[in-house]
């Protein structure tokens, strides 16, 4: 039996893995990260537009700070998250974007003077002044109120990484890549540690830790279609899951994007149609007028992705081989346009489509984009269910983002989250709770049972093809999961689904080499992934309500009266469903009740709290009328106590005077 | 065997710093410490004087190409350049010991070259075996050029070191019929023929990657002067080939105009006119 | 519409671990609308043989995990369109790295080590205040720094250089090119002494015999060539000071 003893495992080598691991590692503590692949493929890379703070240095940013970055994502999430992890969060990221600068990212930055945007399809010139020259720039991106996403040209996410990643080889953390977790080792109430295999080898061994942290990342690759990459299978969301202890929060909380190249999946940004591109069908019609008169193209995220889907259901889709598609139109803005502004797009669509955008135009299909759900955290990161185990990234449902993020506050989240997550497992480390009571029992116990369980695939009778079942099952949540839910079509998802998960116990494998065998990682990936996609149908099918990124056609109304709770998802043994539970968000707690998000209908039904709620902060707000805006935020919604000593300073802003 | 961190080979146990809590190991890290003892400066020393010296021979090439080919402007050319390198007009008579010293000199610089770039061959059957696989596969341009260098460079070894070897023991030896005579009579035609070939490809590559090694002429589009300076080092080849295929065909032809008199001494139109 | 092609793909096959050496198979795939080779090796893999490995990841050019010998040159798989190759397409795993099986290798190790090995990080004397307003940089430096930043660690650079094949302990472009990124990075301290001690000998800049290889396949297009002059320069002044 081979076992690897560590303070912290840290499973996932993304933004949010790495930067928690330097984090403890900082701190004094010994740290293994494990990851899929090399950290720096990890997807955390793909993030283009960039990192959302409020550093109010740029013209179109000045006034920014933590409040209103803290509506915009409460709004931003309909009302979904949790409200203090927002506040931790927005705090917390401008020292993250510093703490990355410091470290090497290079972020673009501010030159002094005039430049010309395009704002709203009008040629606007700007002006940045010359004592913010030099500081970091932002730029503009759906649903803030001012400019605050951070970046590095079209390359943000990588850039990040990166820097993160390095600052991970200085602290000498190693990384076991190509390794896999496949199973957390628990006793039900304390997680220690998780059962690993080597992608290469195929060998198990069992990684024994005072505290475990899983940031695996999203699980786009449940769905047919993703801007994902092909490692976000959510295995580490599943092997939480599958505790039977651990709650994944949310999970029907699925965001899509509008504009990925057909059939690739691959992003191509919102700027196309911010520009002026349009989108046509089969025939060449420009068919978003005919649905969403005054917004056309530019309606909301979710609402052109919405129609992008209603118009192929209704059979004007261009078909290939592949399936189907729409095209994305943006020949009509030239060429010095697209060479300029659209440089990346250009480039994506000559490698990946070997066409020139100029002349021709781009097959586009709405793909899933992001999971808000995951792995249900306290502000602390430390998850329900297990002492010892935490989570941060996408993989968890900390709940920032509740049911729509903000473009930008992912990335952001992951390295915040990070720096917050790393410290409490650090002092969990050094708590007596931390201390490691084992039996090597156990352990074996838990490496035995999933090595019998390969063995099973390997050399078992199983006649289904995993290959198989994993098309049906991205199949099934792209076309019943999708943008559009419908009681009727989830619940023959729900069904399919959970025959899909039975014959998936029988799957058989013609590969029997017990190494690097890709067979038999697709055949154990998607017994979880099934789990998982089971946790967004029946979630989904539950929540009788439209939040967010969730829609229901046939509850089209926000309904906080009996849905302002967040969806906890268990899995006991060999059930086929999910058990369900909820928590209440608490409205009387709330520094921002619900309301009106900004755009779509008004038609949300109340909660009774919110009024109340609602009264008592006026009165606050009356009461501390003189007083700066922490104090009146203390008063409000107090989040100090969450934060870890070393990010408590107030953050400060060239030309804020309020200290 | 606990397959353990050390054996993944990500893992270096003795770059491992103890954790100093509250420090970053960028700081403490034992790297620092340990990299202040002194990195030799000699790689840098070599390289340079590779390059220097390549660039020397590559430019003493151009110059002897033009004091070879004064062969084409007439006999008496060639004649007074030969003269003009045994320093007669500093020392009162011709000195052939000076064209020896001179021959000295370069052939000093040229096996000092061939030492340095030695080291740039493949060490072992594996390396050669790995580099010709790798260009065969790549297809690519100037991997291409620097397997022509090191063939050429490989050749050179043998035919420049007899020319050299020649035109240092017999400096007196030079001069429109002696040379003729050699060529032809003396059969060092095939020698030259492939010395011609062999200098100029790697002297003009070599002067082309010269260019960019140091990164001159660069200017503001790299990509741009680099095509730029592949068309001057092809002109560059075509043009001293050319002309050296010309010149040795002189030779040849004085060699087979003379050879009935082969070895006998030039003299010069003006001596002879003086005489006569 | 003509019929579409139909695409050999002539995959060099290997297993070191089940001890299965180097050989080439053929598999028949039928071209599609816009199809990359990751759409083609998934259909293999999919249909034909299922034991076939490769890694992709982001499957959009920019993670960096695909890359392999396509036709004998290091690229990118996932943007390869086969539209733009003829029917016969040979594919091979990238030289110089440990190899894995089929077409995956290890660069994941290779580049670790080169992080190690270089000491790829900012390497500052002071504790940044997390909260006080971020040193100013010129706009045109941070995005000269970020086109060096924009290095995958791809391996292509590595597969095509010879003096790599010839010499494994070379550092190679990728390592060369982030020694320049933090030169040019004013947040690292690190002087040009100290460059030297990591990349001043026969394994580091000196031993690039400049083939320009890794120039000429970097996916990313990045300028290597002249990094790495600009290095040799100022390592060789640091040799003769
Ligand atoms: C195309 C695209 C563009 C985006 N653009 C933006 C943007 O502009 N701004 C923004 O804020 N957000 C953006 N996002 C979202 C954001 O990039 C991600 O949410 C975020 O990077 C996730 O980081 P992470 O660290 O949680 O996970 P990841 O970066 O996905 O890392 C997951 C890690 O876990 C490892 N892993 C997974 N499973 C296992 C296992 N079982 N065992 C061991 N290791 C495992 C993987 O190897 C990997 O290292 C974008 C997302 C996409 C897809
Ligand atoms: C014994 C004879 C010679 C041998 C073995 C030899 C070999 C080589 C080799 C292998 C290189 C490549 C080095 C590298 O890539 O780093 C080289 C470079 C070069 N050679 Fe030669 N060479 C010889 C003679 C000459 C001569 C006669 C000339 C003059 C024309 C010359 C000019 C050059 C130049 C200019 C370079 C480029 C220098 C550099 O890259 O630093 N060489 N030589
Ligand atoms: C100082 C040293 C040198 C002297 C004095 C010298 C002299 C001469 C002379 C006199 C000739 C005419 C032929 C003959 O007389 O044999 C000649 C020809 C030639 N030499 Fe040299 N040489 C020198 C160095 C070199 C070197 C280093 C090279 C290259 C490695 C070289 C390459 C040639 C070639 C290729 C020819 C034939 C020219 C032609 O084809 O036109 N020489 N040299
Ligand atoms: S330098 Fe270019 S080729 Fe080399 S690893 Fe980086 S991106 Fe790949
Ligand atoms: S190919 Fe190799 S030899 Fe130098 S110029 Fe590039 S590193
Ligand atoms: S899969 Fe990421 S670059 Fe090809």
């Amino acid at each position: 039996m081979r076992i690897h003893y560590t303070d912290v495992l840290v499973i996932g080598g993304g933004l949010a893995g790495l930067r928690a691991a330097v984090g403890a590692r900082r701190r004094g503590h010994d740290v293994i990260i494990l990851s899929l692949v090399p950290p720096k493929r990890s997807h955390s890379a793909a993030a283009q537009g960039g990192m959302q703070a409020s550093l109010g240095n740029t013209a179109m940013g000045a006034g920014d700070n933590e409040d209103v970055h803290f509506e915009d994502t409460v709004r931003g999430s309909d009302w979904g998250c949790d409200q203090q992890v927002a506040r931790l969060f927005v705090h917390t990221a401008p020292q993250a974007v510093r703490e990355l600068a410091a470290w090497g990212v290079p972020w673009n930055r501010i030159q002094a003077g005039p430049r010309e945007v395009v704002m709203d399809g009008q040629r606007v010139t700007l002006t940045e002044p010359a004592a913010m020259h030099g500081l970091i720039a932002a730029r503009d991106f759906g649903g803030t109120k001012k400019w605050r996403t951070c970046f590095v040209s079209d390359g943000t996410g990588h850039a990040m990484l990166y820097a993160v990643s390095d600052q991970a080889v200085a602290e000498s953390i190693p990384v076991h890549e190509r390794t896999e977790a496949i199973a957390l080792i628990h006793d039900g109430q304390r997680c220690h540690g998780a059962i690993v295999r080597d992608l290469v080898t195929g060998e198990l061994s069992a990684y024994v830790a005072k505290a475990t942290c899983i940031a695996t990342g999203g699980f786009g690759r449940i769905y047919r279609v993703s801007s994902n990459a092909v490692i976000n299978e959510g295995i580490g969301a599943a092997i939480a899951l599958e505790t039977g202890v651990v709650p994944l929060g949310n999970l029907e909380a699925v965001q899509f994007h509008p504009t990925t190249i057909f059939p690739a999946g691959i992003l191509v940004t919102e700027g196309c149609r911010g520009d002026g591109g349009l989108l046509r069908d089969a025939k060449g019609h420009r068919f978003m007028p005919d649905y969403e008169p005054e917004k056309r193209e530019l309606a909301s995220r979710d609402v052109v992705s919405r129609r992008m889907e209603e118009h192929i259901r209704a059979g004007h889709g261009v078909k290939t081989r592949f399936g189907e598609h729409l095209w994305l139109d943006i020949t009509l803005l030239g060429k010095a346009h697209i060479d300029g502004r659209l440089r990346e797009v250009k480039e994506i669509c000559q490698h990946f489509l070997g066409i020139d955008p100029a002349r021709d135009m781009i097959p586009v299909r709405p793909a899933q984009h992001y999971s808000m759900g995951g792995i249900r955290t306290d502000a602390a990161g430390h998850a329900r269910g297990l002492a010892g185990l935490f989570a941060c990234g996408e993989a968890a449902c900390w709940d920032l983002h509740g049911f729509n993020r903000l473009g930008g506050n992912s990335v952001a989240e992951t390295v915040v989250a990070g720096m917050i997550v790393g410290e409490k497992m650090a002092d969990f480390v050094e708590s007596d709770a931390g201390d490691l009571h084992v039996s090597t029992a156990l352990v074996r116990e838990f490496l035995e049972r999933e090595q019998a369980k390969l063995d099973t695939l390997l050399h078992g009778n199983g006649s289904e093809s995993a290959a198989e079942l994993t098309r049906r099952m991205q199949d099934i949540m792209t076309e019943k999961v999708g943008i559009f839910r419908r009681g009727d079509l989830l619940e023959s998802a729900v069904t399919e689904l959970r025959q899909l998960l039975e014959k998936s116990r029988h799957i058989g494998i013609a590969t029997r080499r017990p190494g690097s065998n890709p067979e038999l990682v697709a055949a154990y990936r998607v017994q979880k992934m099934l789990k998982l996609a089971l946790c967004v149908a029946h979630g989904a099918l539950t929540r009788t309500e439209s939040r967010g990124a969730h829609y229901r056609e046939d509850y089209p109304a926000r309904d906080d009266a009996n849905w302002l709770k967040r969806t906890l998802a268990t899995w006991h043994g060999d059930d086929t469903l999910p058990t369900l539970a909820w928590e209440d968000l608490d409205v009387a707690a709330m520094e921002l009740p619900p309301g009106w998000r900004g755009y779509g209908a008004r038609n949300a039904i109340e909660h009774p709290a919110t009024a109340i709620r609602a009264d008592e902060i006026n009165a606050i707000r009356k009461a501390f009328g003189h007083a700066d805006r922490y104090t009146l935020q203390h008063a409000l919604m107090p989040f100090d106590h969450l934060l870890p000593e070393r990010y408590r300073g107030r953050n400060e802003r060239p030309g804020d005077d309020t200290p | 065997m606990t397959r353990s961190i050390e054996q993944t080979g990500l893992f270096q146990p003795d770059a491992a710093a103890p954790a100093i809590p509250g420090i970053p190991a960028a700081v403490s890290h034992p790297a620092h410490a340990a990299r202040r003892l002194k990195k030799s400066r000699w790689p840098a020393r070599l390289d340079l004087l590779q390059s220097a010296s390549g660039l020397f021979l590559a430019v003493f090439l151009v110059a002897h190409m033009f004091f070879v080919s004064s062969i084409l402007i007439s006999r008496d050319a060639f004649y007074t350049v030969a003269r003009f390198f045994e320093a007669g007009w500093l020392f009162g008579t011709p000195q052939p010991w000076v064209v020896s010293c001179v021959v000295g000199f370069v052939l000093a610089v040229f096996v000092g070259h061939a030492w340095l770039a030695l080291r740039k061959f493949p060490a072992n059957w594996r390396q050669y075996r790995a580099f010709a696989e790798h260009r065969r596969q790549l297809r690519h341009s100037d991997t291409g050029l620097w397997w022509l260098q090191l063939w050429t460079g490989f050749a050179l070894f043998f035919l420049g070191s007899v020319h050299l070897y020649g035109m240092l023991v017999h400096p007196e030896l030079i001069g429109p019929y002696e040379s003729a005579d050699r060529i032809w009579t003396g059969t060092m035609w095939p020698l030259y023929l492939l010395l011609l070939f062999a200098v100029e490809l790697h002297g003009s590559v070599g002067l082309y990657r010269l260019a960019l090694k140091w990164g001159w002429l660069e200017g503001r589009d790299p990509a741009a002067s680099r095509r730029r300076l592949r068309a001057v080092k092809t002109a560059f080849s075509v043009f001293f080939v050319g002309l050296g295929l010309v010149t040795l065909l002189a030779y040849v032809q004085l060699g087979i105009a003379h050879a009935d008199r082969a070895g006998e001494p030039y003299v010069p139109t003006a001596a002879k006119t003086a005489r006569g | 519409m003509t019929a579409p092609r139909s695409l050999t793909l002539r995959i060099l096959r290997s297993s070191p671990g089940e001890g299965i050496a180097p050989h080439w198979q053929d598999f028949l795939v039928e071209e599609a609308e816009g199809m990359t080779l990751f759409l083609a090796l998934g259909e293999v893999r999919e249909r034909l043989d299922p034991s076939l490995q490769f890694d992709f990841v982001c499957r959009a050019g920019i993670c960096g995990s695909c890359a392999m010998l396509v036709n004998g040159k290091p690229t990118l798989a996932c943007r390869c369109l086969t539209r733009d190759l003829d029917p016969l397409i040979t594919l091979a795993p990238l030289p110089v790295f440990e190899l894995i099986g089929d077409l995956s290798v290890n660069t994941g190790k290779w580049m670790r080590g080169t992080a190690e090995r270089l000491e790829t990080w900012i390497h500052s004397q002071e504790e940044t205040a997390l909260t006080a307003v971020e040193a100013p940089m010129e706009p045109a430096l941070a995005e000269a720094i970020y086109e060096l930043d924009r290095c995958i660690e791809c391996g292509c650079c590595i597969a095509g250089c010879g003096t790599a094949q010839m010499r494994p302990d070379f550092v190679g472009a990728v390592g060369l090119n982030k020694i320049a990124r933090f030169r040019l990075d004013p947040r690292d301290t690190r002087s040009d002494d100290d460059f030297y001690e990591l990349i001043g000998d026969d394994t580091g800049v000196f031993g690039c015999m400049s083939l320009l290889g890794c120039h000429d396949v970097c996916p990313k297009g990045l300028s290597l060539q002249t990094q790495i002059a600009f290095l040799r320069r100022k390592m060789a002044v640091v040799g003769i000071k």
